[in-house]
């Protein structure tokens, strides 16, 4: 009755008159109206075409399968009509409401949709399907083997969407099942900048996890080199006693240690997470720079120090929690921020929280060269308005005084001066800083602890007094006279005093009353206090009294404990140690939960520790079987991919053929005696890194089969990232021959239809060898696989041409200049004569060594010269003339980046120096 | 993962409230609101808990935007991000951020909310997916009209109000609209330490390029900078008024093969709001600082603290509002300034400041106890301003062309603004 119109819109044959009721009974669900007993008109538009409709009635039925379970079930067959719907979209919406219905009885309905959804042509449906799963877990638990099924399916999925989906799912349902990664591990960091944001810092924070079950500490055999620079900071804590304990504990066993070497796949992880440090998601950027400080070894660990400064320009709740584990970074490796360290002076407009903060974080990057710009700082701190930030700018000035020897005096003058100001909180709060410090060293400072005893009459904060008190009572042998006077003053206003402040009293009667019994003086003064301490309202302050009476006041019963009263109260205390509050916070993983809260929030996982020797890496390798999973697929798509943009790199080979065709050709010759010799890996006379292309090859032939679609969005990815992978290829070769020194002689399997293709094959093997004898300057033939410019037209050159190729052989008279490669055509009908060199006009310091003159040149005929040009590592061109006996030519070469190598023979240690050195 | 999502008013009104994985009662928002007003202090933890649940929250637009987790494993920048993205995906939708806003457009957030999180993992946040998804059309407060300038907001400014027209034509939802409108903003913020001899000991300039489209379908926009605008230190071309920036950033829409050689960014805007380029400056302003301060401070006769500040702006001349704390205004009449005894403050107001002019002042305060120690306890000058039509890395926009040429004809809006982020003349 009371939604009569809106059953008559929702019973007619307009989609618009539908949409509007929809509409309208959304908007009533929204306002907390009971809209269920319209549920038999809007279930039937569940058949309408109009996709805006069949949202709305999606979005109704969830509203009501929660509360109200019979009339859900009635709904359960549309859904599954919507399964089947040919519009991802609709199918996709339907697998979400299927899995929001907590009803039990459908749960074997909805495993059944799950698994026919992770098989689903659509991206978006797989998607959906792997945002179901935890779903389904959480509703019945006992599905989990079935559902790690799927997700193991999911995880093999190739597209970038599902990638972060299903993730988040393994992550809810079966974290500890990192097995199921191994196979994925290299898909998924090879995907991962092409994952939507949010996916990324899950698909991070789990890799961070498992990088750390599988490969080693790279930071396991720098222990002796990192403590360098640190070691001054933490002059006074126990910490660093500890540490080196443990490095003189590893100096042993170490000369044993092989030397580390960072697993490629450690690696992988490194490199393609770097980039997301530019992320625009203050998310991502924390998740990559959580994952370098706890993966990376030191000397990468850096990078991150900037991408986090940045943060701090955005939302004052992100500087907030960027703040906090920044603090916690610089305790360990202070040396990251300390470029940035203006970054964290104060602003006038940030909170106190923020301002606390950023004082932690100056504080902990003080040392002996900074310390006087930071103390400035802090001096105009004390100026604020904010009173708890004043309050934590002078212990940050204690803990600064503490930490750095030289300017402990400075700090201790300074905050004498703040006694006299006018601000109570300030004045208190440089009493206990004072307090602290003075214990370090008492007997320089006697003239310190008697002003503060005037202070007594006039501060008013409890913990100020109580710091006086209890320097005074410390320290009375400092100051005889004053401690008797300042106990007699406190005796008199004892009763008015805050507890603290009595306690301390006490101590300061106690400790008097102990060092006058030495020096034959006594005062009753103590008595009285006892006296008054003994019925006053604090139980605390009742115990304390019995106890020191007890010890103090000679009577019959006192036992032996009395002679020793003396011991007791002035005994020798070590001066506290003033650290960081985030000192241990990194035990916690960075940029958790638990970090931020420093406690262990329920359910929280710790971050595995390292283990002792590397789980087997091989597990990583994508295996070839008949039946070939669709990641296998994948993976070796992706190193395909990586192969090809390889290849014009290396070989420039582009311009004579296309890349796709060389690939293929050689996939068949490889592949082709590999079946031959039918166990992958034992190719004879190749390298092992061959006999790993083979395999890919292998791989690569049945991705042949794979269909049309599936090539596309390939051939899309590669247009899509050359550039970024090209020098990330090139690392990983490097990294590639020095573990495997590889033979330089050329497979001979290679037929000799391939020869081009064998020859630079040939060359890039050849530069990866460790014998040189093969590169003794050979005779240089034109190279077809060489790309050649032009330097001269024939129609200018008059029926002279001339071609030039960088031929990347060493140039034998002197090793800093490129090989340039001239080869003359002369076109013309007559003979040229005398072809040298002349004017040759360069930028500073590059140099050219000119080619011999040819003598003669007759009408067709072709010659060919090298030069040497050192570009002094430039792309400036090079221009000369070109004199023939008749003309001259203008010429010019400028050289394109990839070009400017040379070959480097280095030893497998003098590789890893460098390859230190430079990352 | 994200249990529930909650919008409260500053006054604690349940605005928005959906509950996605059912692991807490609906009480926790009233256990919220306790605990954050319960807290002291200009701003309370971003992360509170309440037992096993965690709330993390942000303030946009003078609303609370919510989020609790119970799982302890999901970072708290996720959700912290996720909830600034979705009030800029609220106030993209719904025009402008208010409690009036949200209350009217409930209905819309709800939908929103809906197909960003899917039981507590978020799925998407980028306009242009949802736009797909999203059926429910936003109400606006008001009618737009280009002359109605009462409620003025430069939409890029977060803590100033200013008078720079047609700000609220950009505060509209952007899906109602049917003009094609582009709003450009260049926005830089300053933050300044002068030293007590007028020596400049830090300066830093955050500046961003905002676009906000109102097109449906913007086929592709050309922004020029200025030509001779260069990237750090070395990239310095030729002689003259360089304009020169640190660091650089760009929205990863943003296509720069026309960077390099002409300073032109290309870019397909979607629609709604969204920062083109962000860029920094550090240490070395192209120009002087806006304002420098001449104070004397000094005790009189009578034990009164005597404060003659000088201001003097040194722009060309040009109008620009300056808000200024510490100070006391005795001739003007469009001054004013008033003793704030709780944080022990002077704040002069200076409504309008013609460049290239100076203003003082002169302060007498009764100080009781006044020792020749207090002079040095006074705090530093906090100047607090917004120089609308100005930046001051010297950052200009050439053109701002679309292509290929809309049908209908668009209005493109260029604005430039200035704001103090820190500003102190230390005495």
């Amino acid at each position: 009755f009371l939604h009569d119109d809106l059953k008559e819109m929702l019973d007619s044959n307009k989609d618009s008159l539908k949409l509007e009721a929809m509409k309208r009974i959304v908007a009533m669900i929204a306002r907390g109206k009971n809209a269920s007993d319209l549920f038999p008109a809007v279930v039937k538009n569940v058949a309408c075409k109009n996709i805006e409709v069949k949202k709305l009635v999606y979005v109704y039925l969830v509203r009501y399968a929660e509360e109200q379970q019979d009339l859900a079930l009635l709904s359960i067959s549309t859904f599954q009509r919507g399964l089947k719907d040919p519009n991802q979209l609709i199918r996709a919406s339907a697998l979400r409401v299927l899995s929001s219905i907590r009803v039990t009885i459908i749960v074997p309905i909805m495993m059944l949709a799950i698994k026919e959804a992770a098989s689903d042509m659509s991206p978006y449906v797989r998607k959906t399907a792997a945002h179901a799963i935890p779903k389904l877990y959480s509703l019945d638990p006992e599905q989990k083997d079935q559902l790690i099924e799927v997700i193991e399916k999911l995880l093999a999925d190739k597209t970038t969407l599902v990638a972060g989906s299903v993730v988040m799912a393994f992550e809810e349902v079966c974290p500890e099942r990192i097995d199921l990664i191994h196979k994925n591990y290299r898909k998924l960091c090879n995907l991962l900048i092409d994952v939507e944001e949010w996916g990324q810092v899950v698909i991070i924070n789990m890799l961070t996890r498992y990088a750390r079950t599988q490969f080693l500490n790279p930071n396991m055999n720098e222990s002796l080199l990192e403590e360098g620079n640190d070691k001054t900071f933490y002059g006074s804590d126990d910490d660093e006693d500890e540490e080196e304990e443990e490095e003189k504990k590893s100096e042993a066993p170490m000369p044993k240690r092989k030397p580390y070497v960072m697993d490629p796949d450690h690696r992988l992880l490194l490199r393609n997470t770097k980039p997301l440090l530019q992320s625009r998601n203050a998310a991502v950027v924390m998740a990559v720079a959580q994952l370098y400080f706890h993966l990376a070894p030191k000397v990468e660990v850096g990078v991150i120090a900037k991408a986090l400064v940045r943060l701090l320009r955005s939302h004052s709740e992100v500087q907030y929690v960027v703040l906090q584990n920044v603090a916690s970074m610089t305790i360990k490796r202070r040396g990251m921020f300390e470029p940035y360290l203006k970054s964290f002076y104060i602003r006038s407009t940030d909170p106190t929280q923020i301002k606390v903060l950023k004082l932690e974080v100056l504080t902990n990057l003080a040392n002996e060269t900074n310390i006087s710009t930071i103390l400035r700082e802090f001096q105009t701190y004390i100026k604020s308005m904010d009173k708890d930030f004043v309050a934590a700018t002078i212990q940050a000035i204690g803990r600064c005084a503490t930490n750095i020897g030289e300017v402990r005096d400075t700090c201790l003058n300074g905050l004498v001066q703040l006694l006299s100001n006018r601000d109570e909180l300030v004045v208190a709060e440089s009493v206990v800083v004072i307090k602290k410090l003075l214990q370090m060293q008492p007997e320089k400072h006697s003239d310190i602890i008697k002003h503060m005893a005037k202070l007594t009459d006039n501060i008013q904060v409890p913990m100020a007094r109580a710091s006086i008190l209890w320097l005074i009572g410390e320290y009375c042998e400092h100051v005889p006279k004053i401690a008797p006077d300042v106990l007699r003053k406190m005796a008199k206003s004892f009763t008015n005093e805050e507890d603290i402040v009595k306690l301390q009293i006490i101590n300061l009667a106690a400790k008097t009353c102990v060092y006058s019994s030495i020096g034959k003086y006594l005062n009753q003064d103590y008595k009285y206090v006892l006296n008054l301490a003994k019925y006053d309202q604090n139980y605390d302050i009742r115990d304390r009294a019995r106890f020191i009476r007890q010890l103090i006041v000679p009577t019959e019963k006192s036992g032996a404990l009395s002679k020793y009263a003396k011991k007791l109260f002035l005994a020798l205390k070590p001066a506290p140690v003033l650290e960081s509050p985030f000192k241990d916070r990194d035990h916690f993983q960075l940029g958790s939960l638990s970090h931020l809260l420093n406690a262990k929030a329920g359910g929280y996982q710790e971050l595995p520790d390292w283990p002792e020797a590397a789980p087997d890496p091989s597990v990583r390798n994508v295996e070839v079987k008949d039946s070939v999973p669709e990641w296998t697929k994948c993976s070796s798509r992706e190193k395909r991919k990586e192969k090809k943009v390889e290849k014009p790199f290396y070989s420039d080979s582009e311009g004579e053929s296309g890349p796709t065709e060389s690939a293929d050709s050689e996939s068949d010759s490889a592949s082709g005696s590999e079946i031959g010799s039918g166990v992958v890996g034992s190719v004879s006379g190749t390298a092992s890194e061959e006999s790993e292309e083979g395999s890919e090859s292998e791989e690569e032939e049945e991705e042949e089969e794979e269909d049309e679609k599936d090539k596309k969005m390939t051939m899309k990815k590669e247009l899509k990232k050359p550039v970024q992978e090209n020098p990330r290829e090139d690392d990983m070769r490097l990294t590639l021959s020095s573990l495997f020194p590889v033979e330089p002689a050329p497979s001979p399997q290679v037929t000799p239809l391939n020869s081009f293709l064998s020859n630079s094959l040939a060359t890039d093997l050849e530069g990866l060898s460790l014998s040189d004898a093969v590169l003794s300057p050979a005779t240089l033939s034109p190279c077809s696989a060489l790309k050649s410019y032009e330097l001269l037209h024939r129609i200018r050159g008059e029926g002279l041409s001339v071609e030039y190729c960088f031929s990347r052989q060493p140039f034998s008279p002197d090793a800093n200049m490129v090989a340039v490669q001239m080869q003359f055509t002369n076109n013309a009908t007559s003979e040229t004569k005398n072809l040298h060199m002349e004017e040759v006009k360069l930028q500073s310091g590059m140099r050219v060594k000119e080619f011999p003159e040819i003598e003669l040149l007759p009408a067709g005929e072709t010659a060919t010269a090298v030069m040497g040009i050192d570009f002094c590592d430039s792309t400036q061109a090079a221009n000369f003339q070109l004199c023939t006996h008749t003309r001259k030519f203008f010429v010019s070469i400028q050289p394109p980046v990839g070009e400017l190598m040379r070959p480097v023979f280095l030893t497998e240690n003098e590789f890893k120096k460098e390859q230190g050195e430079r990352f | 993962m994200i249990s529930q999502v909650f919008i409260l008013s500053s006054q604690g009104d349940h605005l928005i409230y959906k509950d996605f994985r059912g692991e807490a009662g609906s009480d926790v928002v009233s256990v919220f609101y306790e605990k954050v007003t319960a807290l002291t202090g200009d701003q309370p933890p971003v992360v509170m808990s309440h037992g096993d649940l965690h709330f993390v929250h942000v303030r946009q637009g003078g609303l609370y935007w919510v989020a609790t987790t119970t799982s302890p494993g999901s970072s708290p920048f996720t959700i912290i991000e996720f909830l600034n993205r979705f009030s800029a995906l609220v106030k993209d939708y719904c025009g402008s951020l208010s409690e009036k806003s949200v209350q009217m457009n409930f209905a819309l957030i709800y939908e929103l909310l809906d197909e960003v999180v899917d039981y507590g993992y978020i799925q998407t946040t980028s306009s242009d997916v949802l736009k797909n998804f999203i059926q429910t059309e936003a109400v606006s407060s008001k009618p737009f009209s280009l002359f109605d300038l009462s409620n003025v907001g430069f939409f890029g400014a977060e803590t100033q109000q200013s008078k720079v027209a047609p700000s609220s034509a950009a505060s509209r939802p952007i899906q109602s609209s049917r003009e094609s409108e582009i709003f450009l903003d260049v926005i830089e913020r300053m933050s300044v330490v002068i030293g007590s001899k007028g020596v400049v000991l830090k300066a830093d300039v955050e500046g961003e390029v905002r676009v906000k489209c109102f097109m449906p379908s913007c086929s592709e926009m050309r922004i020029g900078l200025n030509e001779e605008f260069s990237i750090g230190k070395s990239q310095l071309r030729g002689y003259g008024a360089a304009v020169r920036v640190d660091e650089c950033r760009f929205h990863q829409n943003v296509h720069l093969d026309e960077f390099h050689s002409n300073r032109v960014l290309r870019l397909c805007p979607s629609q709604g709001e969204q920062t083109v380029m962000q860029y920094q400056l550090s240490d070395d302003l192209p120009s002087a600082p806006p304002f420098r301060l001449f104070p004397t401070i000094e005790r009189d006769s009578g034990g009164r603290l005597l404060m003659y500040l000088k201001l003097r702006c040194d722009l060309p001349s040009k109008r620009f509002v300056v808000i200024s704390a510490l100070s006391q205004e005795l001739s003007s009449p469009d001054q004013s300034a008033e003793l704030k005894l709780q944080n022990r403050a002077i704040d002069w107001k200076i409504p309008r400041f013609i460049g290239g002019t100076q203003l003082s002042a002169l302060f007498k305060l009764e100080v009781s106890g006044l020792s020749p120690s207090s002079l040095m306890e006074v705090g530093p000058v906090v100047l607090v301003f917004e120089l609308p039509q100005l930046t001051v890395s010297g950052l200009q926009i050439r053109f701002l062309r679309l292509s290929p040429v809309q049908p209908a004809p668009s209005q493109r809006w260029i604005r430039y603004v200035t704001h103090s982020d820190s500003y102190i003349l230390r005495l």
